[in-house]
């Protein structure tokens, strides 16, 4: 009989992946961690929905288990040997993509602008180069910031139920610059390009609150309405024409 | 709380190559100008990954194509082997080298669904030379044993030129083999060596025959002993692999039962019954 088959071969794979596994456990355990603060944070975050005046009160709070999830990825990014973060990552993107939304939403409730990928991955202690380390990947950054339209547009609609009618004047225009920052990229036929897809729903739930006050003059000083209208209309027109993606599908 | 700046009125136009023109001042598109960048460098790279593990596939599949034509009756077996020798040996240092230019300072996982095809098919090729340069050795036989990952990636790490002149070149480049892979590669090879093994039946090699079925059954043995969480490729494979094992078993009962006959019989029924699932469905 020959000995071209060794059967050590596979001894030698089975430590292998027994590693492997190890490695695995040691990932789920933290990342288990920051799925419990991300969720404590998103439960402190849906008082948006019910109460404005607790807006800043709420971010207070998301902002304090948002830093305490940078403990948890520092953990991680020692863990994982340099060059091996696509070997896990699978363990921690939907979590990281779940912070980027939680951060993005705190940004834009305190500030009213876009967070961008250098600042969430500052307030999560990574990096924004591969090259550098763990790193906040722009794909995730990207799912995230679109799990955030959707919560904004569920905003809008909350915060004229509460009579506050500026407010999704306000969204309304921030999503028009979202929509067009999307569409400067190329996306292929992924997850990112599925979830892409779902943002013209919100945008056009949006357009929908502010036609719905604009028409009914709800907002105070109702002539000078006019002024902010013309963004809207341009962010409804964007909308309508074909989406410019569909040119890059195969 | 959200402002309204009234940034949008303003409009700046700027040419930059390729990209579409965009609100200077507006901080939102700026950003995803530059995402973009990032995302199109990572989507070509993958791209042009993609494109090279194909050609490595179709270059694995014609060398195992052509190392099927090894037939005692043509008596064509040393020509066969060296010149699969050489084209893979060929595949490692084109080939492979090119991809592992592309992936230098890069996280060789965040492409492996690019050359994983690729890779997998030329570790069968690969090993399948090997069985039949080691195993099917008639003057020094057993004097082999199949390659494995470390050897695998011994082979294809590059060693930096001695021309300094040229930069990309001066640092050892190495196309990262994946144990995973390399398992994964080695679970196909036992459909050639079934295949094998009833190709040798219909030209009366039955001795062939026997060493195929004795190596698949090994093969099998090695690959139940592996314990996998959540790999389906991997119980897939195993799967079909205990088919072939089967059907070369039968072929083995078969030349005992029959002897001599077995050759005549065996082209008649086995071969037909196998010919249909010989390809894989790439060309």
């Amino acid at each position: 009989m020959s000995n071209f088959v060794n059967l050590s071969l596979f001894e030698n794979y089975q430590k292998y992946i027994d590693n492997e596994q190890e490695m695995r456990e040691k990932i789920r355990v933290i990342v288990r961690e920051i799925e419990q603060l991300a969720k404590e944070a998103t439960i402190q975050l849906q008082v948006i929905h019910y109460d404005l005046e607790k807006i800043g009160y709420a971010c207070a709070g998301a902002r304090k288990q948002i830093s305490a999830c940078a403990e948890s990825y520092k953990k991680l990014a020692e863990l994982i040997p340099v060059g091996q973060y696509y070997r896990y990552s699978d363990h921690w993107t939907f979590i990281t993509q779940r912070l980027v939304f939680l951060i993005a939403m705190v940004v834009y409730l305190e500030a009213g602008f876009l967070v961008t990928r250098e600042t969430v991955a500052e307030l999560l202690e990574l990096k924004t180069n591969q090259a550098e380390g763990f790193h906040l990947d722009i794909e995730d950054y990207l799912m995230g910031i679109l799990q955030m339209a959707s919560e904004l547009s569920r905003f809008a609609t909350n915060s004229v139920t509460m009579g506050d009618y500026d407010r999704p004047l306000n969204i309304s225009r921030f999503m028009a610059d979202l929509n067009a920052g999307f569409r400067l990229l190329n996306l292929k036929n992924d997850g990112l390009r599925k979830r892409f897809d779902a943002l013209k729903y919100d945008v056009k739930k949006i357009e929908e609150v502010v036609y719905d006050i604009s028409i009914r003059g709800l907002r105070n000083g109702a002539v000078e309405e006019a002024a902010a209208v013309p963004p809207t209309a341009e962010a409804v027109a964007n909308n309508d024409s074909p989406p410019n993606a569909d040119n890059k599908t195969e | 709380m959200p402002g309204n700046n009234g940034r949008h009125h303003q409009f700046k136009k700027n040419f930059k190559k390729d990209r579409p023109l965009i609100d200077e001042n507006n901080p939102v598109l700026k950003a995803f100008q530059a995402y973009a960048i990032e995302l199109d460098a990572k989507h070509d790279r993958y791209e042009r990954i993609v494109k090279m593990s194909r050609d490595i596939t179709i270059e694995s599949k014609r060398i195992i194509f052509l190392l099927h034509s090894i037939d005692i009756r043509k008596n064509n077996k040393q020509k066969v082997l060296d010149e699969a020798q050489t084209r893979l040996e060929k595949v490692i240092t084109c080939n492979f080298k090119a991809i592992a230019e592309e992936l230098h300072d890069h996280d060789p996982y965040q492409f492996r669904g690019a050359y994983s095809p690729g890779l997998q098919e030329f570790i069968e090729a690969y090993t399948f030379m090997e069985y039949i340069k080691y195993v099917e050795n008639e003057e020094d036989s057993n004097q082999g044993e199949m390659i494995d990952w470390n050897g695998l990636q011994k082979k294809m790490t590059y060693p930096a030129g001695e021309d300094n002149a040229d930069q990309s070149n001066s640092v050892e480049k190495s196309f990262f083999v994946d144990p995973n892979e390399y398992i994964l590669g080695v679970s196909d090879l036992t459909g050639e060596l079934m295949r094998r093994c009833i190709n040798s039946l219909g030209s009366g090699e039955t001795d062939t025959c026997l060493s195929c079925c004795k190596a698949l059954q090994k093969f099998y043995t090695g690959y139940f002993s592996i314990n996998v969480r959540r790999c389906r490729e991997l119980s897939r494979k195993i799967y079909t692999m205990r088919q072939s094992v089967l059907k070369a078993e039968n072929v083995c009962y078969n030349v005992k039962v029959r002897g001599g006959e077995a050759a005549k019989w065996g082209a008649m029924f086995d071969g037909k019954s196998i010919g249909d699932d010989i390809d894989e469905g790439f060309f």
